[in-house]
């Protein structure tokens, strides 16, 4: 009787068998859904970063050009205005050498001459070096889950982002070598 | 019914788990044999690569801030076999464009690349970018052509090009012998030859670095900076340098001499502010070196040639006289016409005496029989140090590539003699080069003291500038005998009527005839003819030497160099806005400046 009733009680309080399989396949597709989220998500992520970082490394590319441009146009400027084609310009307009005797010297009141030229670049920002991508795009899931759980958790996230200080550089300094 | 669908639940749970596992396994299997391990090692070759990166050569600038030396793009245009689809038509275009041989480079777009095949070939290492616009011009031209059905669109796949730096020199020849060159055409291993680019070629061509370049953009690190060489500005006005090119050229072809060096120095500062030589190569076709300059014949005459400068030699002796105490300007000496030292007798240039003239009288008459008594009175140990003090027994550190310099023949040598002391104080069986000369002669200038010759005004370094200051190396003699001297000279240069003089400015000078020694003795149809001067007198802001090498119109210095330095120096004080002696000398104190107004 006792056993009877405990049996009676059971199937009173059981979950009917398709409501358990449903719950299993519940929880089956929420994992697998859970998986592909994540992947698609990681997927994304790494489709920009390498996208971002192409954009970089033809930026690059785009630089050095550029620098050798500049050299280039700097070359061609000093040939167009070299001694011998300013010369040739001169004489063309029949002009010719002052005789010092002819000349007239006049005073000028407060006239600097004109001094040394400066070559050196005027003092710029100085760029701390920093990488390019954060980890946060390099590192993989686990990893980066690694570093910021156990590693650096207390890092804020400020910290690691890529940090252009603007520092100005020392004016240019004469030195007696 | 209820067991059999939670078996087959189990079932299907279970074969996925096992699939799963079984998949998941041989990942990690996949991932541990070694041949993944080859693989993961090949595929680092992917992920990047490491390559040297030559900086920019530092370009060269004259006192103005004017490029001299600086760098063009220039492109390497090449094959690359693997990628080539039409052999046929990269071989017509890149034959056609770059003037190569069609067939030759037909054979190259046809080779397979690997097994003992280069996978590139380079076509030409230094093409101007005028061609490569007209290669981009076809490339684009094949790229819009419409094609008919079944018709192949031509392509240039496979033919590339790269841009490179290419040293240039925008003035071309103009004071190349200062300058020297860079064997451009060697890209990785060029060096600097002569001249600046030689003495500073390891600043100019700054420090190559290895970097490691990532292609997976994963592993993109920040661009690594690679500093230029350093930036190198000159002591010289190009404007100067120029004029005083011609005046030498101009000469050379007036006197008919052989050779010739013109030096402007600077002497309170040891600046050079114009160096001309002859011959002068076009740095930009520096491979016409050895037909320009056969063996033995120097770079740079100026800091490389010794000669018996003659009687331009007689400032130094003097020098010493007036600076040891031996003489005064007042000292007068009975010039017989000859003396005789060590055996040797010593003439006059003109064979004849000159009775009693004083040390001014000596130098104004240039004369040899005087400047040995002088010599002698001085005796071997005074003018000989004299003449160390002054930096004839070495080199003067001019920093420019070449430098060379004579021993100076001492006693107790084995080569010296006693009758070496008396040509040695009027300039024979003494060699020097014209750069000793100036530096010597410089301290006469700058109140006895002797500054260090030099070219390069400032660096820039790591976007810094820093300035070369003046260095004094010896003060051989003092103020006031260089006073004196200088005194002496402009009187001397007056009561000549020098056709050195330059109307309106006082002008210290001496002229020079060294004859030339050859396997026979000394000739005297051939000289080396020298003028050095120095102006305005009160305070010297050029000293300017000359020297015109076996003059076919006349042997004297006089005749040939004298009026060259009057000539030069006519136009150099316009270039360098120095008024006449009645305007600067009457110029009111303040912080007024004279400028030309026309």
């Amino acid at each position: 009787m006792e056993k009877a009733m405990k049996k009676n009680l059971l199937q009173a309080y059981k979950q009917a068998p398709w409501r358990t399989q449903l719950q299993w396949i519940g929880i089956f597709l929420l994992v697998l859904v859970g998986v592909a989220v994540v992947a698609g998500v990681y997927l994304m992520i790494s489709g920009r970063a390498a996208a971002t970082g192409r954009r970089i490394q033809s930026l690059e590319a785009e630089i050095s050009a550029l620098e050798m441009e500049i050299s280039d146009l700097k070359t061609q400027y000093a040939e167009v205005s070299s001694a011998k084609s300013l010369s040739e310009r001169a004489d063309a307009l029949n002009m010719t050498m002052l005789d010092p005797l002819e000349a007239t010297y006049i005073e000028v009141p407060g006239y600097v001459p004109p001094s040394q030229p400066v070559l050196a670049p005027p003092p710029a920002v100085e760029e701390i070096s920093t990488p390019v991508l954060l980890p946060e795009f390099t590192a993989s899931l686990w990893d980066w889950l690694r570093l910021r759980v156990f590693i650096e958790p207390s890092l804020p996230a400020e910290s690691t982002e890529s940090v252009t200080t603007e520092s100005v550089t020392p004016a240019p300094t004469e030195v007696v070598p | 019914m209820k067991t059999t669908n939670w078996n087959r639940f189990f079932i299907i749970c279970v074969v996925c788990s096992v699939v799963a596992g079984a998949a998941g396994i041989q990942l990690i299997r996949i991932q541990n044999i070694e041949g993944a391990k080859q693989i993961l090692a090949n595929s680092e070759a992917y992920q990047g690569i490491n390559r040297v990166i030559y900086p920019e050569r530092g370009s060269i600038y004259d006192a103005e801030g004017r490029l001299l030396a600086g760098n063009e793009v220039i492109y390497e245009v090449g094959l690359d076999l693997q990628a080539i689809e039409q052999p046929e038509t990269v071989a017509s275009v890149a034959s056609s464009v770059l003037g190569l041989d069609y067939a030759r480079v037909l054979g190259y777009t046809q080779m397979t690349p690997g097994n003992g095949n280069p996978y590139f070939v380079v076509l030409d290492g230094f093409v101007s970018k005028d061609k490569i616009a007209q290669l981009e011009s076809i490339k684009e031209d094949y790229a819009n052509r419409s094609t008919k059905r079944g018709e192949v669109r031509p392509n240039l796949l496979g033919l590339v090009w790269t841009a490179n730096n290419k040293r240039s020199y925008p003035e071309g020849a103009l004071a190349s012998n200062i300058l020297g060159f860079y064997s451009f055409l060697d890209r990785t291993d060029g060096i600097g030859y002569f001249g600046v680019e030689e003495a500073y070629d390891d600043l100019l061509a700054g420090e190559p670095k290895e970097v490691y370049s990532a292609i997976d953009p994963n592993l993109l690190t920040s661009l690594e900076e690679v500093p230029p060489g350093v930036t190198v500005q000159l002591t010289f006005n190009r404007e100067i340098q120029a004029m005083t090119e011609t005046k030498l050229d101009e000469a050379m072809e007036w006197s008919g001499a052989e050779n010739g060096s013109i030096v402007v120095y600077d002497p309170e500062t040891g600046e050079i502010i114009a160096m001309a030589t002859t011959p002068r190569l076009d740095p930009n076709e520096y491979w016409n070196y050895s037909e320009l300059f056969p063996n033995p014949k120097p770079y740079n005459s100026a800091i490389s040639s010794t000669y018996e400068p003659g009687s331009v030699f007689k400032v130094i002796t003097m020098a010493a006289g007036l600076d040891s105490g031996v003489v005064t300007p007042e000292t007068t000496f009975n010039d017989t016409g000859s003396i005789s030292v060590g055996g040797a007798t010593i003439y006059n240039w003109n064979m004849g005496g000159w009775g009693e003239v004083d040390m001014t009288g000596c130098l104004q008459h240039s004369l040899n029989v005087c400047l040995a008594w002088l010599g002698m009175q001085l005796g071997p140990d005074r003018f000989y140090s004299y003449l160390k003090s002054f930096g004839f027994d070495r080199n003067t550190g001019i920093d420019l590539g070449g430098e060379s310099h004579w021993p100076l023949k001492l006693p107790g040598d084995g080569l010296w003699y006693e009758v070496d002391l008396a040509t040695n104080s009027f300039g024979q069986g003494i060699s020097v080069t014209p750069i000793q000369m100036v530096t010597a002669i410089g301290a006469i200038a700058n109140e006895g003291k002797m500054m260090a010759p030099h070219v390069v005004k400032a660096m820039v370094i790591d976007g810094k500038q820093y300035n070369i200051d003046p260095v004094v190396v010896g003060t051989p003699i003092s103020a006031e005998t260089a006073h004196t001297l200088t005194t002496m000279l402009v009187n001397s240069l007056e009561n000549e009527a020098s056709s050195a003089l330059v109307e309106g400015y006082s002008l210290a000078g001496k002229t020079g005839t060294g004859e030339i020694a050859t396997p026979l003795g000394y000739t005297n149809t051939a000289t080396n003819t020298s003028f050095v001067g120095w102006g305005p007198a009160e305070d010297p802001k050029f000293l300017v030497y000359i020297w015109l090498e076996k003059p076919e119109i006349s042997i004297w210095g006089s005749e040939v160099a004298a009026p060259v330095f009057s000539d030069l120096v006519s136009d150099l004080v316009v270039l360098m806005t120095i008024p006449p002696d009645n305007v600067r000398l009457a110029e009111k104190p303040g912080n007024n400046s004279l400028v030309i107004l026309e």
